[in-house]
């Protein structure tokens, strides 16, 4: 076991906290490769997460052996895969403790999942005047989708703010919850700043006045485990790549009673119950929401990676990740030009920084040159980055597979970085 | 189009340099010019709105000016590796006609063999290229609205 403060002198010994990381890391082909000549040190999960042979296996098992279209097929190849596909869904709904399968649409990602909201929930039940509240730490999927509803609809796009730290303003929230406020649309965790926020205290201060809650879990559901009803959450949304699975597959989850009253998102086969050219009746949810094929190689995918993450068990790798945290925020700050951005107490393995004096760009790249793959600009998030009063970051976003020993790696190319531009 | 040998001497000798390094020295040799592209200063109050190439991940700024009919070029960046990629382009580029900067193509920029590179950082040398392109035919449709 590696104590925070005593890296790991070499890979291959990394079991942290009793958490087997080489043995983890041997499920993921693509972490064996290198990059210019050095090992692959991938720290741009936050974007998209690497897949595990579970998912890469059970996509293609798919389409070598049972891929067809699913619902309504009348022979065995699409009645068995649709058993296996609405299967995930019922995968989904126990991942995040939702009390039925009926509660989750499957979309393409966490935006569509907005949209969708905004499109259904926005459109019926939002109008003029009436106001929705984000944090300021909002990805752009969760600020568009509300704005193209104001400039159809008039309503009002209201911002939490946060402090310094990264920490929503409870107050504030709480303060501008009054009025007009008729949806809270807020992230469980920041894809930047790595803040965890009281998604509980949230939601409790928005019901007591009546407000429905959606929460972006994008970053939230990899980190941790995530309980919508314990959270009591009206719209829980995420997406498929970010934890482990394919891309293009997303899940929205909402309440039962919203679900039934919201119109279709799109129309088109699935969706419906009965067609004629006079009219047409819909499909209860949520098959409601889902119009035409579905993503169907990808939610086997995405219950692979579910199945996976929860074998190895959400609360050890959030064990295993703060520590990464704890190890990557001691030997970044130990540098003499690092300023981190976001220090909340309660933060994901989410690292966003600058040399000061180094372009982001610069320490990018230096850092890929390493093997290190980061991110760096705005990440989707120009209004925090305003608030923050810089142009962009670098950003670490750490996963299971990452080791204390890859740490030591970016902060030695962090040191060259120095060298070469300071 | 064939473009004039001398026109292009100073892209040849881009060419010539980066072919001789390893990868690991050609981007340490863009990183060089980089930070010698600040002997020629760009001008400060160039560094605004209208000289911007729009770019997610450092900012650029160009500036065309024509003598005759030989386009100039001067860039800047808030990155130093950027900074070094436009002053390559604007390099290789500045003193060609109107016709042979038209066509200076991708086969130009693969020809910097900067492999070594990323392809976000390919990719954005050829906007860097078009965004030059660009600025020669507004200066030429300004001209023959004059």
């Amino acid at each position: 076991m590696n104590a925070i403060g005593q890296p790991s002198s070499q890979p291959g010994h990394n079991i942290e906290g009793g958490f087997d990381v080489e043995r983890i890391r041997q499920d993921f082909p693509i972490l064996s490769r290198q990059i210019h000549g050095k090992p692959l040190v991938y720290f741009d999960s936050g974007a998209s997460a690497q897949k595990p042979r579970a998912v890469i296996d059970a996509m293609t098992e798919v389409l070598e052996n049972q891929y067809t279209n699913v619902h309504r097929g009348a022979h065995y190849l699409s009645q068995t895969l649709t058993d296996r596909y609405e299967g995930v869904r019922e995968t989904i709904a126990r991942f995040i403790n939702a009390p039925s399968e009926n509660q989750i649409v499957i979309t393409r990602n966490t935006t569509e999942a907005i949209n969708l909201v905004a499109a259904t929930y926005g459109r019926k039940f939002l109008g003029k005047g009436d106001g929705v509240l984000v944090s300021a730490m909002e990805h752009h999927a969760n600020i568009v989708p509300w704005q193209m509803l104001r400039d159809e609809k008039g309503i009002e796009l209201k911002v939490a703010p946060i402090d310094d730290a990264g920490v929503l303003d409870l107050d504030a929230y709480a303060a501008l919850l009054d009025g007009n406020t008729k949806l809270v649309a807020i992230t469980h965790c920041s894809n930047v700043l790595g803040t965890m926020l009281p998604a509980a205290e949230i939601v409790g201060l928005a019901h007591e006045r009546g407000i429905p809650v959606l929460l972006d879990g994008s970053q939230a559901v990899v980190h941790g485990t995530v309980d919508v009803q314990a959270l009591d959450a009206d719209f829980y949304v995420f997406t498929g790549h970010k934890l482990y699975g394919p891309n293009a597959i997303g899940v929205l989850y909402g309440k039962a009673e919203l679900l039934a009253q919201m119109p279709p998102y799109q129309g088109g086969g699935d969706m419906i119950a009965t067609v004629t050219f006079e009219k047409t009746t819909y499909q209860e949810p949520p098959y409601r929401f889902e119009a035409g094929t579905p993503p169907i190689v990808e939610a086997i995918g995405l219950g692979a990676a579910i199945d996976y993450v929860s074998a190895i068990g959400m609360e050890a790798i959030a064990a295993h990740e703060r520590l990464l945290l704890a190890y990557a925020t001691e030997r970044l700050m130990a540098l003499p030009d690092i300023q981190l951005f976001g220090t909340a107490p309660e933060k994901a393995a989410i690292l966003s920084f600058i040399q000061q004096g180094i372009h982001p760009f610069d320490t990018a790249a230096t850092l890929d040159r390493a093997g290190v793959a980061v991110r760096v600009g705005q990440h989707c998030a120009e209004p925090l980055m305003a608030r923050l009063g810089v142009d962009g970051t670098v950003r670490a976003s750490l996963a299971m597979y990452n080791t204390t020993y890859e740490i030591d790696t970016m902060i030695k190319a962090l040191e060259r970085a120095r060298t070469l531009f300071g | 189009m064939t473009i004039a040998a001398e026109n292009l001497a100073q892209y040849n000798e881009y060419v010539e340099a980066l072919d001789m390094l390893d990868e690991e020295s050609r981007f340490e040799y863009i990183i060089d010019i980089g930070k010698r592209a600040d002997k020629v200063p760009f001008p400060a109050d160039c560094m605004d709105d209208a000289h911007l190439m729009h770019g997610c991940m450092s900012k650029v700024w160009i500036i065309h000016t024509r003598e005759d009919d030989r386009h100039k070029f001067q860039g800047a960046s808030d990155a130093i590796i950027v900074k070094g990629l436009v002053s390559m382009m604007t390099g290789s580029f500045s003193g060609l006609t109107s016709a042979e900067l038209a066509s200076v193509s991708l086969d130009h920029v693969r020809g910097l063999n900067l492999g070594a590179l990323t392809m976000q950082r390919q990719v954005g040398m050829m906007a860097m290229l078009k965004h030059m392109q660009k600025l020669s035919l507004q200066a030429a449709r300004a001209e023959a609205a004059d």
